[in-house]
């Protein structure tokens, strides 16, 4: 009887635990799990010529597959996608320098975040009057779609610059580079990952006005698996491979890495 | 249904021969003790678990979330302090004094928190690894803020933002604070949150569980009691056997106290959790939080280099602890202004009752005290804008905190009281188990040893 009673409890705690999560299996649960990362952004999430996947989010991908003991797969995600992948059930978790905001999280959940990054301004090596957002006022920015960064520009941060539509970053880049913009502006990780890209010297500025918190999207409800990534992030931290994998991939574009911020999370509830 | 079956099984049976009596006597006795047992066990079990629940949330993880968010409120002041002195220059001689020797109380409190943080990390080795990181980058800390204060000191300068190099000090000395400690200290707090959850889902399955077979063991036991007085009875021809009868009583007592009890202690832990504990994480985080981005006014006003990034920080943070939708800080104050019932963030769902709008209120006037002084700090008053910072600014935050805290102590009250409640009632239980045991041992005996006798 003594033998039996543990597996009752086992059975029975299986079949409660099967019911709480109304639906959609957490990750602890599964063997291997589907990750959607970036395609678009060298050194944070980019695909190569032979299909695999490469940059600083994928670090982090793999890192926490191999600290919750899953096997893996990555999937590519686009900006407009990442909500959509994770409503649909197509992927588990989502590393795509996807923000942290109150309002996505009204739809899916964020473990970490696994970095915190700074809106930056990217400028041609030749360019010293830009120091600071505040210099952007009267100069041309661009404005990628679908990105808020030059809105925050111009709303949060009330200055008067102006903007210069264009369709993708590498739009944007070219328009640099010929002198029809005076800068870019978004998330330092991203400038950093163009800058070493294109290789002909452009400057970052390491403004680091709006902090941003990249986060880890996840389905809603799996508040386990939260938890889980998110003590895998501390051990990313704690063990070093953090600041490794950021000097990895940013140093080289002159990202100011003297502090390696730690991130405070966000709470999985 | 075991116990109906039991008792039809013996007349069903063809009658066994006379010598074989005593024999069945000791077997139905023995089937009798063992379920008996088994029901001690299940309640031993069962209050073991539920105590244990108990202990994790209301011994360790309840007393480490106070801890470290005691850790994050005495590091964010101490670099607040630092800030405020900074600010001070040489016309507010004696505040500037004040300001260092609270920055000196918050540094012992900080140490008494982390040592304390130390102690309740027990063997978890990442919670030890991050306690021990914080105690060095401390160290750091306090050589870079001492660094700055002594620069600040020789540049005797008027009220508002000291010479560059200070603030290059400071900003070091303050990324470390900010960067590496502070969401350390934070991420401390989320953890223990982390194991009370896991806690009370392992519990709220385990409890019920050994609940239920508790209840099965009790019927078990009393079909077998039962059954050995319908036995006796008909081999004996005795109406009554009164020790059985007894023991079926106190049989009956025990599993329904101990049923009782552990539905009790479900309840509580689900109290402690739900009222209690949830809340004053929820607030511990919001305190945390809200300290930190007061710490930011200063920092604005102090390094105009990075004036933007503090002023971001300070909406950011604000909008996660009450969440109204607004492109930029002008924005987001004129809704607070406006007074909204409805918002998400941390907040959210923390200020109900008249408590809660009272906290509500002074964060409204915090918000409004911040517009103030961040418009005399754009029109170049700097030393105006200290003297706000360090006026209604405090002032409406100190009364905001103070609400916060008031808040935080009732869940803690509640928490407290739900915990003691559910280990009172297991104590109790505890008590009266051993005298349950011992005297159903010794009715069982009284009750079939005269019978096996009339054998010998």
């Amino acid at each position: 009887m003594k033998r039996l009673l543990p597996a009752v409890l086992a059975l029975t705690a299986l079949l409660a635990g099967g019911c709480g999560m109304g639906g959609s299996e957490s990750i602890e649960s599964k063997d291997k799990i589907v990750i959607g990362v970036r395609t678009d952004l060298p050194s944070v999430g980019a695909r190569m010529p032979d299909g695999t996947f490469e940059g600083f989010d994928v670090d982090v991908a793999r890192y926490i597959a191999q600290k919750l003991g899953k096997e893996f797969e990555f999937i590519p995600v686009l900006a407009a996608d990442r909500e959509k992948v994770l409503l649909n059930g197509k992927a588990d978790l989502v590393l795509a320098t996807y923000t942290i905001s109150q309002d996505r999280k009204a739809k899916v959940l964020f473990a970490g975040p696994y970095h915190i990054s700074y809106q930056d301004i990217l400028v041609r090596p030749d360019e010293s009057s830009i120091g600071n957002v505040r210099d952007l006022k009267g100069r041309k920015i661009c404005e990628v779609k679908g990105s808020n960064a030059a809105q925050r520009v111009v709303e949060e941060r009330k200055v008067a610059a102006s903007v210069v539509p264009v369709s993708d970053y590498a739009a944007c880049l070219a328009a640099l580079k010929d002198r029809r913009v005076d800068a870019i502006t978004t998330n330092d990780v991203i400038l950093a990952g163009l800058a070493i890209k294109d290789g002909s010297g452009l400057r970052l500025v390491n403004a680091q006005f709006n902090e941003q918190r990249t986060g880890v999207g996840m389905h809603k409800g799996d508040v386990a698996g939260c938890e889980a990534v998110n003590r895998a992030i501390t051990t990313m931290y704690q063990d070093g491979t953090a600041s490794k994998l950021l000097h990895k991939w940013f140093s080289k574009a002159g990202l100011n890495l003297s502090t390696i911020a730690v991130p405070q999370f966000e709470g999985c509830s | 249904m075991t116990a109906v079956q039991t008792l039809q099984a013996p007349p069903g049976t063809p009658a066994p021969a006379r010598r074989s009596v005593p024999g069945r006597i000791r077997v139905i006795s023995g089937i009798t003790v063992a379920s008996l047992a088994l029901l001690f066990a299940a309640l031993a079990a069962g209050s073991t678990s539920a105590r244990d629940g108990l202990t994790v949330i209301g011994r360790d993880a309840g007393p480490q979330v106070v801890a470290t968010a005691g850790l994050y409120l005495g590091l964010s002041d101490m670099d607040a302090q630092v800030a405020d002195a900074l600010l001070m220059g040489k016309e507010y001689g004696t505040q500037r004094q004040a300001a260092i020797a609270q920055y000196e109380r918050r540094r012992s409190e900080a140490n008494q928190a982390l040592l304390k943080a130390f102690e309740l990390s027990g063997d978890n080795p990442a919670e030890r690894q991050t306690v021990q990181s914080v105690l060095d980058g401390l160290g750091r800390y306090e050589r870079l803020a001492g660094q700055a204060l002594l620069l600040d000191t020789q540049a005797d300068h008027a009220a508002g933002p000291p010479p560059q190099k200070v603030v290059e000090v400071y900003r070091q000395a303050t990324d470390l604070m900010r960067l590496v400690l502070l969401p350390q200290a934070y991420n401390l707090t989320l953890e223990s949150g982390t194991i009370v959850r896991r806690t009370y889902d392992e519990k709220s399955v385990m409890v019920p569980a050994v609940r239920f077979a508790v209840i099965v063991a009790g019927l078990l036991a009393l079909g077998c009691l039962i059954w050995l007085q319908v036995f006796l009875a008909r081999r004996f021809r005795r109406v009554f056997g009164p020790a059985l009868l007894a023991a079926t009583v106190v049989t009956i007592v025990a599993l329904v106290a101990g049923v009782n009890v552990l539905g009790r202690d479900l309840q509580e832990l689900r109290i402690a959790k739900a009222y209690g504990f949830d809340s004053v994480l929820t607030l511990a985080r919001a305190r945390a939080i809200s300290n930190s981005l007061h710490g930011d006014q200063s920092r604005f006003l102090l390094d105009k280099g990075r004036a933007d990034t503090y002023e971001h920080t300070f909406l950011d943070k604000s909008q996660s602890v009450i969440y109204l939708e607004a492109g930029n800080l002008d924005g987001y104050q004129a809704k607070v202004a406006q007074g909204a019932k409805h918002f998400l963030g941390l907040l959210g769902t923390e200020l109900g009752g008249s408590d809660g709008e009272r906290a509500l209120d002074a964060y409204t006037r915090f918000q409004d005290a911040d517009a103030k002084f961040r418009a005399l700090a754009a029109s170049g008053q700097a030393s105006e804008a200290v003297s706000a910072r360090l006026g209604t600014v405090r002032e409406s935050f100190d009364a905001y905190d103070k609400a916060l805290l008031n808040l935080a102590e009732q869940h803690e009250a509640v928490f407290k009281q739900a915990t003691d409640a559910g280990e009172s009632a297991l104590d109790n239980l505890w008590r009266l188990l051993p005298f349950a045991i011992g005297g159903l041992g010794l009715l069982v005996i009284a009750g079939v040893w005269p019978r096996l006798k009339e054998y010998r």
